[in-house]
């Protein structure tokens, strides 16, 4: 196997995942929140393609691919909703959104 | 030549019908001419549901063996066909809740084709059998369901509801996905039964990956503390979308759990029981005492959802075949109960334009006998009252958890039932013991025409949670055959 050892994909992975919810937990634009996830989701994808490769069978690449679709399916129906939002002249800041609570 | 798998399309069939249901409807929101496409609509997704309904049953009756089909992606068993049914038929009370509904003239046929594509999803989802086809079916009914909860936008907080839900959601399954990644990598391997093949209980790459997954899944089933978007989307969501969420989604996410546990963990068992208790403690005591305190009625059945969500979790901590059955059995009558509520809250909204509120119910069951009665009915329900299946689901619950030797949880199960007597009985006074003074008629002339199929809805839920009670025996009976799917 070339390039460097599988523990520096996993450490990438890891680190893409935390800084993905940091951003979920911290940032207030639906925007930037669902680009969060989306770095959420490029982790764990990062980390099924490095131990696909260690153990050399293509399970966790199919696996990959799929996520990869139902990613962009997702992002379709957030930025749909955001569009909706902003048509309506909701603030965008989800510190705002505040109808529903109790 | 590439080689395909065998595909037992048999097996596949509720979620073909859901799906074919699906695509006709869409068809129909374009050629169908607007004054039909509601009726249209209405009768292709029920007709869908039912038709998902019939090969659950004739599914659950042909396989009595479970094995795993389409290169081992799926389960063919009678856990998923019963889990399947449970759906359809959450399914089909939900289109007859929906078909009042006043929704905008332009998403009448958009809004069946995405429930009964949830309605497809989560009959994938429960049959899934490695932690891709899992991860597949889990995104599949909840994208339906992020657009269902927005849907209507012109209620005021649908698409605040509806972002919310897509925000947790979303990070729910990425937490899923990151967990299934961490178990792959220590184990090498996707399907549930080779996974447990190849346990390595010590392995800290499986065990961080299985809490990863029960935390997944637990946002699905909105258990605490992985409920904080059900309030927000319950109370948000137009109320027929709540109705199906309430039911069907928490079906699918507590039978999956208990499959993937008790399927591809069986060697950490010692470990997931009592993360699963741990989590069934906090959904009782948080749900029931968030409930409390609210006035309106669709936030408040919202925690109580919680908080059933954690009595259901109570034979899955357990981890045995007694549990299995608690669980089946429990599902029938709480998804009855929690359609039926929110049926009722969908016609008093509808009547009075406005969020149901304690206060807006008062003196209900006198202007609509039926309704009052019914809604009365579904709270002793959810109390666990004799006469209602919430009473035999609930000692089901607590026996498997003796079985286990877990008395402590009954202890928690039962103070939980007992603050929630506050809640659900307020809803009883509010309704009948209201004097004249307090009562909110709603405005002259202001009420819709009769609905029929809501009556219809509100009976059929009635009528399963009485008689989950008296038919015990049958319904032990089936969620006996399902539960000898699971290796327990």
């Amino acid at each position: 196997m070339h390039g460097p050892d599988i523990s520096w994909y996993i450490a990438l992975a890891v680190i893409l995942f935390a800084t993905g919810s940091l951003g979920v937990l911290l940032r207030r634009s639906p925007l930037i929140i669902l680009l969060s996830v989306e770095i959420m989701l490029n982790g764990a994808n990062l980390a099924l393609i490095a131990f696909a490769r260690r153990f050399g069978h293509e399970d966790g690449q199919v696996f990959a691919v799929a996520v990869m679709a139902i990613a962009a399916s997702e992002v379709v129906v957030g930025l749909g909703l955001i569009v909706a939002m902003s048509r309506r002249n909701l603030e965008l800041d989800v510190d705002k959104l505040r109808t529903l609570r109790g | 030549m590439i080689h395909k798998p065998h595909v037992d399309w048999f097996a596949l069939s509720p979620t073909l019908a859901l799906l074919a249901a699906a695509g006709v409807l869409l068809l129909m929101a374009v050629l169908v001419p607007r004054p039909w496409r509601k009726a249209s609509s209405a009768l292709v997704c029920g007709a869908g549901f039912a038709a998902a309904f019939v090969f659950a049953v004739l599914l659950a009756d042909k396989s009595p063996h479970g094995h795993a089909i389409v290169a081992d992606a799926m389960f063919r068993d009678r856990w998923a066909a019963v889990a399947s049914l449970i759906v359809a038929g959450c399914g089909i009370v939900a289109v007859l809740v929906s078909y009042g509904e006043r929704w905008r003239e332009l998403h009448v046929g958009e809004y069946y084709a995405l429930l009964a594509s949830a309605g497809a999803g989560m009959a994938f989802f429960v049959s899934a059998s490695n932690l891709m086809t899992l991860f597949l079916g889990l995104e599949w009914f909840s994208i339906s369901l992020y657009i269902l909860c927005a849907i209507d936008y012109d209620l005021v907080g649908s698409l605040e509801a509806g972002l919310k839900y897509l925000v947790v959601g979303a990070v729910g399954s990425a937490t899923l996905l990151f967990g299934s990644a961490l178990v792959y990598g220590g184990t090498g391997q996707l399907d549930f039964d080779k996974i447990a093949a190849a346990g390595h209980t010590h392995d800290p790459l499986l065990v961080v990956g299985l809490a990863m997954v029960i935390a997944g899944l637990a946002f699905k089933s909105s258990a605490a503390p992985f409920h904080m978007w059900t309030p927000d989307a319950y109370q948000g969501a137009p109320t027929p979308v709540t109705a199906f969420m309430s039911s069907a989604t928490k079906v699918a996410a507590l039978v999956v759990t208990y499959r993937v546990l008790a399927t591809a963990f069986p060697h950490e068992a010692r470990l997931w029981t009592w993360a699963v208790a741990g989590i069934a403690i906090a959904s009782i005591a948080i749900g029931n005492v968030a409930a409390l305190t609210q006035r309106n009625v669709k936030r408040m059945l919202a925690y109580s959802s919680v908080s059933h969500a954690g009595f259901m979790l109570i034979p899955i901590a357990a981890a045995n075949a007694l549990g299995a059955r608690a669980l089946v059995y429990y599902l029938i009558p709480y998804c009855a109960l929690s359609l039926g509520a929110f049926a009722i809250v969908a016609a008093r909204e509808r009547e009075l334009g406005a969020p149901v509120t304690l206060d807006n119910l008062a003196g209900f069951a006198w202007e609509r006998p039926f309704y009052g009665a019914a809604m009365a009915t579904f709270m002793f329900g959810f109390l666990g009252f004799p006469l209602t299946g919430g009473f035999v689901g609930k000692f089901y619950a607590f026996a498997a958890a003796y079985r286990h030797g877990w008395w402590w949880l009954i202890v928690v199960g039962v103070a939980g039932t007992i603050v929630s007597a506050a809640y659900y009985l307020g809803v009883v006074r509010a309704m009948y013991m209201r004097d004249r003074m307090e009562l909110q008629l709603a405005p002259a002339g202001g009420s819709p025409p009769r609905d029929l199929m809501l009556g219809a809805g509100v009976a059929l839920c009635v009528a399963v949670s009485v008689g989950s009670f008296f038919a015990v025996q049958p319904l032990i009976d089936v969620a006996h055959a399902a539960a000898k799917s699971l290796p327990l």
